[in-house]
């Protein structure tokens, strides 16, 4: 890629990609995201209560 | 026996008649009215647009689901609400048009969800219908840019080199973070079939900064940083050799080029074989009358076609914008029996910074309001409109963006082993500085990252979503 201004981001070292696809650590992620999203659901019902 | 009717079955106002309707007692009716056969879960046309699904498979057909359900379907494009009847019946109704045929439904409460209008006009050259670009917001739209994808990826095949140009076609356009997920999956099946190496991918977008995705983007806290969303965009870009054009109003697209005017004033163009680029949003167009017929349309929609409801409208600038301008219940303030769900209600300003170039042009994307937002306020207005039919004086549930957080994960490439996802959670939506002064948001619930288990939640999502749109037992415990 020879655009200029991508010379100036962040990139992941060999070892972040790894992670991001080795099972172990996914399988952990998989039931981290979904205790946080399930924890923004539940605050953004607030307004919203059951009938 | 009250009669609720629903404009639209998008994922708010489908969302918003199911909840009606189990909620109703049988005596009372809930009608939609809706110009397509089927719902579409439009999260995934993505996908489709890459060729990994077929249409069906993000489709479910309306008819059979509203039967079971005992939900009445009007297959027909709303085109006038008539909120004070007329000269001969002083009851509410709104007209709607079907293979040529007016249809007149009464309702004693209304649910406008709409959704957009796209406004591929608005660039000239721009869209599937007849202009020279693609796009992926109706399945029809991505099987299109599916079909031209393996086309491009046999020329590479052959040897030849080819240009994908992916993003917005307009300085106005939203829903940013769509076009995202359309550029990496793009990558990703690129790399899959093995023409990585002869494409050159670029994204245009309307964008300040990468990542803004019509939110004023996010600051992310990971890896013991509070980042940018622009770091991790970029990021993401430079590391799959995707280069990109930021703060772009795409002027006119050619057969093989794009112009586009940046907010610095200058002009620019990018030639492309392939460009996938969405169009901008505006109302569908309703149009409203009183009693004597006079076109009161002014009084309850803004401009761009979008409803009033109960925001704050004062034009005001940036530095005096609050997040309690942002609407809580979705009732009109001209007739207490008409609310307006998901895309079809008007947003009091725009959540990004506005910006102009020295042109005059506006390049600042407009707010999203899709997926998990759209369905809580369909719910929500459900909720109230339930309660008032029951005696209520007035709406009863809320749900403001400014108060409400959205969990999003885009898809960065779909394999069960290799597919990777970016998981996302924001709160709340729109800023409140008020409440969160450093960076509007609660620094603690918003956050990202990227891995492989951010695609089994996109899955995950996909089978749930569509197995609650058919109304199947228990779909009222998924969440939105």
């Amino acid at each position: 890629m020879d655009s200029e201004h991508a010379s100036y981001a962040t990139k992941p070292t060999r070892f972040t990609i790894f992670m991001r696809t080795f099972l172990p650590w996914q399988v952990w992620r998989f039931a981290v995201i979904n205790l946080k999203m399930i924890e923004i659901i539940r605050r953004s019902h607030e307004g919203d209560s059951p009938k | 026996m009250s009669r609720v009717v629903v404009l639209g079955a998008g994922i708010s106002g489908h969302t918003a008649a199911a909840f009606a309707r189990s909620w109703l007692g049988r005596g009372d009716a809930v009608t939609v009215i809706s110009p397509r056969p089927d719902y579409n879960w439009v999260p995934s046309n993505i996908w489709v647009g890459v060729g990994l699904m077929n249409p069906a498979q993000v489709t479910l057909p309306l008819a059979p689901i509203y039967e079971r359900a005992g939900i009445e379907f009007v297959q027909a494009s709303a085109r006038e609400i008539h909120p004070e009847g007329d000269r001969e019946n002083g009851n509410p109704y709104v007209t709607a048009e079907s293979a040529g045929a007016e249809v007149k439904v009464p309702y004693d409460f209304l649910i406008n969800a709409t959704g957009p209008a796209l406004r591929f006009d608005k660039t000239e050259g721009l869209g599937p219908g007849g202009g020279h670009s693609l796009s992926v917001c109706l399945p029809g739209h991505a099987a299109q840019a599916a079909a031209a994808l393996a086309e491009e990826v046999e020329r590479m095949r052959r040897g030849e080199r080819r240009r994908f140009l992916v993003g917005v076609g307009h300085g106005t356009c939203t829903c940013e973070g769509a076009a995202f997920e359309y550029i990496v999956n793009l990558e990703f099946e690129l790399r899959n079939r093995g023409v990585r190496d002869r494409a050159e991918i670029t994204w245009i977008t309307n964008e300040y900064e990468l990542g803004d995705f019509g939110m004023g983007g996010m600051h992310l806290k990971r890896g013991g940083y509070i980042t940018p969303s622009s770091i991790f965009n970029a990021s993401l870009f430079a590391e799959r050799g995707i280069d990109w054009i930021t703060r772009a109003h795409v002027q006119k697209v050619e057969p093989d080029r794009v112009l586009y005017e940046t907010l610095d004033g200058n002009e620019g163009e990018r030639g492309f074989d392939f460009a996938m680029l969405l169009p901008p949003f505006s109302g569908v167009g309703l149009k409203v009358f009183d009693r004597e017929r006079a076109d009161i349309t002014e009084r309850l929609f803004m401009p761009n076609e979008f409803m009033r409801v109960d925001a704050d409208y004062t034009p005001k600038p940036y530095e005096d914008w609050r997040a309690a301008d942002w609407p809580r219940t979705y009732q009109s303030p001209e007739y207490p029996n008409i609310f307006a769900a998901g895309i079809a209600f008007a947003p009091p300003h725009p959540i990004s910074v506005p910006r102009k170039s020295p042109n005059g042009t506006v390049i600042a994307p407009a707010p999203p309001r899709t997926g998990m937002p759209s369905a809580m306020i369909g719910k929500a207005v459900a909720s109230s409109v339930v309660d008032m039919i029951g005696g209520a004086k007035a709406p009863t549930h809320t749900a403001s963006m400014a108060e409400m957080g959205a969990a999003c994960v885009a898809s960065a490439g779909a394999n069960p082993f290799t597919g990777t996802a970016a998981s996302m959670t924001v709160f709340p939506i729109v800023p409140d500085f008020e409440r969160y002064p450093e960076y509007g948001r609660d620094k603690d619930r918003t956050f990202g990252e990227i891995g492989l288990a951010g695609h089994w939640i996109k899955i995950l999502l996909h089978h749930l979503f569509l197995y609650k749109a058919r109304l199947r037992p228990g779909w009222r415990w998924i969440p939105e």
